[in-house]
């Protein structure tokens, strides 16, 4: 099954790879549910259609899930001649995107009960405002976007799994071509929609162009494309130094765009102000986790040898995230931009994390993206329903004194943006004190200075939510009234779930500590 | 002639691609950047291949191809949509979404 | 008369030579001696039974359609990239390899089907 494996020289003997079918059963499981979710969009019934998608694609998502966490023991190995490696930090990551995707999914299907449409517009293709998007408007909605998603959660699952860097290649556009599309559906402020798309897929393929040049040089200078081979050649291969250094930063090119680290994050505002608000819950949590995953077992497998070469790099990336993303954050009048400019400053604590190089460091990596996931799908769930005359009330201005009109939500909003500014028990504080702990611990001097701009980063981004905090509970409604729509069970379930992570993560973290720790051993 | 020779062109032709995406301003023309970015890299994993003596880089190559065909599919699409909804496929005009 | 042929290509290259020597001489000597009256049916066409197709950098509209079916054809253009080295390896791969190259199509049929059901394979 290894694309490697079968184009060898003709005359020689064809021995197919081992396939290890256990461990790699969810993602087939997410394939398949993709693909039937395909054939259901062809075949059944306009009315049918939007309850058979969201059936699919949920049963998918669980029964993947629950072959992780009943069989992960016996999954771990490599397999597919390494292009698929499924070990503790992958299974781990797997698991996160399996269930961030299905409270994303939840939000997707959100309908209010029947009494609202959805976040997504009837017809992709037609243009706004045209006689083609009124009849499309009168015949259903897009249930594309499941299928869509579900190829989105195959690459992102394969992403952290990644063996060798063609399949990481294959597995980042696996994932991100129906994020791509995904981007340009919303329902209301088309334009705006369809324009963060064509800004998202020309910067993703020029990232992702980036980063396969740099995966050529690398196969250059090691003559393989497996990340362990690569790692071993660090020391043996001689002569051939300025492939490895300019390989590995193009590769980090491509990578840190999808985290959305600075000097690569010009698209992050955009994309997540433009697409429709489920997606960018989605996007923001999902694509940061898989993303993440790839980029540990990059520099923990292949490129941890090399590490003077472009240590010095990615910590300058890490400060630069950091102090861009918290101090742009204040200016934002748009929630959306403002999360999205919170997740860039997330990210930048994520990588101190990160460049801890040690197994401490994938431990809190991982501590950190379950704690951050699932708060920011149940953000953006939260601006979902806060709406005025109709469409979502973004600006920031709309949300005074949301407090008295809807206190259950402006409180879950409150504690929601306590987690993410890391106030003490709630899961960001400890998310923040581990990946701090990693790098003062494990990276020496850089360690220390990058938890030191990292703390007061935490101190200006903590102003930022306060502020919105204060503005939800203590000035006067102004302007248009804002509605608060009420959710339906799928979409409460999400919300309610980043709620209890945030509270549950922050009083009782030992667990997922523990399990994160226990599963922080990479194979290749 | 060295095999280096064509790992050199394919970085100029990396190096014209990604000139291309920077400076042009026509949506389809940054896109045809991007593909020839791509394509460098495919002569790039070729040499390579040749260098090394093993076969990998080839492969690479055809999946390559792939993933730039279905780049353009999706690309294509919705460069298409945004010029049918506001008749310009220039990426200057596409400016709702600055600060 | 004894003849020099210093070389066997010779009698090849003054054939070129005459030939494109004639086809210059057709050319443009019709343009000098030719008579010239024009008429409408003269800028039509010669001998095709439709108008060339309207030029979009020529302010002509392409319909949508072509776009449609260009996306189609990479889809099947590029299917056959995989099956061509498939199909030079065949004899050492084996049956697994068959397998997995029906599984293959099959996925691709999936995409096609879709296609087909949704309407993209009408052109009207």
């Amino acid at each position: 099954m290894s694309p490697l494996a079968l184009i060898g020289p003709p005359s020689a003997t064809f021995t197919p790879s081992e396939v290890s079918y256990l461990s790699i059963l969810p993602m087939l499981i997410v394939a398949g549910a993709a693909l039937i979710g395909v054939l259901v969009e062809a075949f059944a019934p306009r009315a049918a259609r939007f309850t058979a998608q969201f059936a699919v694609a949920m049963l998918g998502l669980l029964a993947a899930f629950a072959v992780i966490a009943m069989r992960a023991p016996a999954m771990i190995g490599v397999t597919l001649s390494g292009a698929v490696v499924v070990d503790g930090p992958a299974l781990v990551f797997q698991g996160m995107v399996l269930l961030m995707g299905a409270a994303g999914l939840a939000l997707m299907a959100e309908r209010f009960g029947g009494r609202g449409p959805d976040a997504f517009t009837p017809s992709g293709s037609s243009v706004p405002g045209s006689q083609a998007e009124g009849l499309a408007e009168r015949l259903g909605t897009t249930t594309e976007v499941f299928p869509l998603t579900m190829f989105a959660l195959l690459g992102m699952m394969l992403f952290p799994a990644s063996g060798d860097l063609l399949t990481m290649f294959v597995a980042l556009e696996v994932l991100s071509m129906p994020l791509y599309v995904l981007t340009a559906l919303a329902r209301r402020r088309r334009l705006l929609s369809q324009e963060a798309a064509l800004k998202y897929f020309l910067l993703g393929s020029f990232s992702s162009a980036f980063f396969l040049f740099g995966a050529a040089l690398l196969y250059g200078y090691a003559g393989s494309l497996n990340l362990g081979e690569i790692g071993r050649a660090v020391g043996t291969v001689s002569g051939r130094g300025g492939l490895l250094a300019a390989g590995a930063l193009l590769l980090f090119v491509g990578l840190l765009f999808k985290v959305g680290a600075v000097p690569f994050h010009s698209w992050t505002p955009d994309v997540y102000q433009g697409a429709p608000t489920p997606v960018t819950g989605f996007m923001a949590a999902c694509t940061k986790v898989a993303a993440f995953g790839a980029l540990l077992r990059l520099v923990y497998v292949g490129l941890a040898g090399s590490r003077w070469d472009w240590e010095l790099v990615l910590w300058i990336v890490a400060g630069l995230t950091m102090v861009v993303g918290s101090v742009l954050s204040v200016s934002q009048t748009d929630i959306k931009r403002l999360l999205a400019y919170s997740s860039v400053a997330h990210a930048g604590f994520i990588l101190v994390g990160l460049l801890a190089i040690d197994r401490a460091g994938i431990a809190a990596v991982t501590f950190y993206l379950a704690s951050y996931g699932f708060a920011t799908i149940a953000a953006f769930g939260i601006v979902l329903l806060v709406r005025a005359r109709g469409s979502e009330a973004t600006h920031i201005s709309q949300w005074a004194g949301l407090g008295r009109r809807a206190p259950v939500l402006a409180a879950g909003m409150g504690l929601l943006l306590m987690g993410f500014a890391g106030i003490p028990l709630t899961s960001g504080f400890t998310a923040k004190f581990a990946v701090f702990a990693a790098a003062v611990a494990h990276a020496g001097a850089a360690g220390v200075v990058l938890t030191v701009i990292g703390v007061l980063s935490s101190a200006v981004t903590a102003y930022v939510y306060f502020r919105i905090v204060v503005l939800m509970f203590f000035s006067e409604p102004g302007g248009a009234p804002v509605d608060v729509l009420r959710p339906s069970a799928g979409g409460a379930t999400a919300i309610g779930v980043g709620l209890l992570t945030t509270v549950v993560l922050g009083v009782f973290p030992a667990p997922l500590l523990a399990l994160a720790a226990s599963a922080s051993q990479f194979l290749w | 002639m060295s095999l280096m020779n064509y790992v050199y062109l394919a970085i100029v032709l990396f190096a014209i691609g990604a000139a291309t995406v920077l400076v042009r301003r026509n949506a389809i023309i940054v896109f045809m950047g991007i593909e020839l970015m791509l394509n460098a890299v495919n002569l790039a994993f070729v040499t390579f291949a040749r260098m090394n003596g093993s076969l990998d880089g080839q492969a690479v190559a055809l999946f390559v191809m792939v993933v730039a065909a279905a780049e353009v599919v999706v690309g294509l699409a919705i460069i298409m949509t945004i010029h049918r909804s506001r008749r310009s496929a220039s990426v200057d005009d596409a400016n709702l979404l600055k600060l | 008369m004894a003849v020099v042929v210093s070389s066997p290509y010779l009698p090849i290259l003054i054939f070129f030579a005459c030939g494109i020597a004639f086809a210059a001489l057709s050319v443009l000597g019709l343009g000098v001696v030719g008579p010239k009256k024009y008429n409408s049916a003269k800028f039509v066409a010669y001998e095709c039974g439709i108008q060339p197709s309207p030029r979009a950098d020529q302010g002509g509209r392409v319909p949508v359609k072509f776009y449609t079916v260009a996306m189609l054809f990479i889809i099947f253009d590029i299917e056959s990239v995989f099956l061509f080295p498939f199909a030079v390896a065949f004899d050492s791969l084996g049956l697994f390899a068959l397998v997995e190259m029906v599984l293959f199509v099959l996925t691709v049929f999936v995409a096609y089907v879709y296609v087909w059901r949704r309407g993209g394979l009408d052109w009207d």
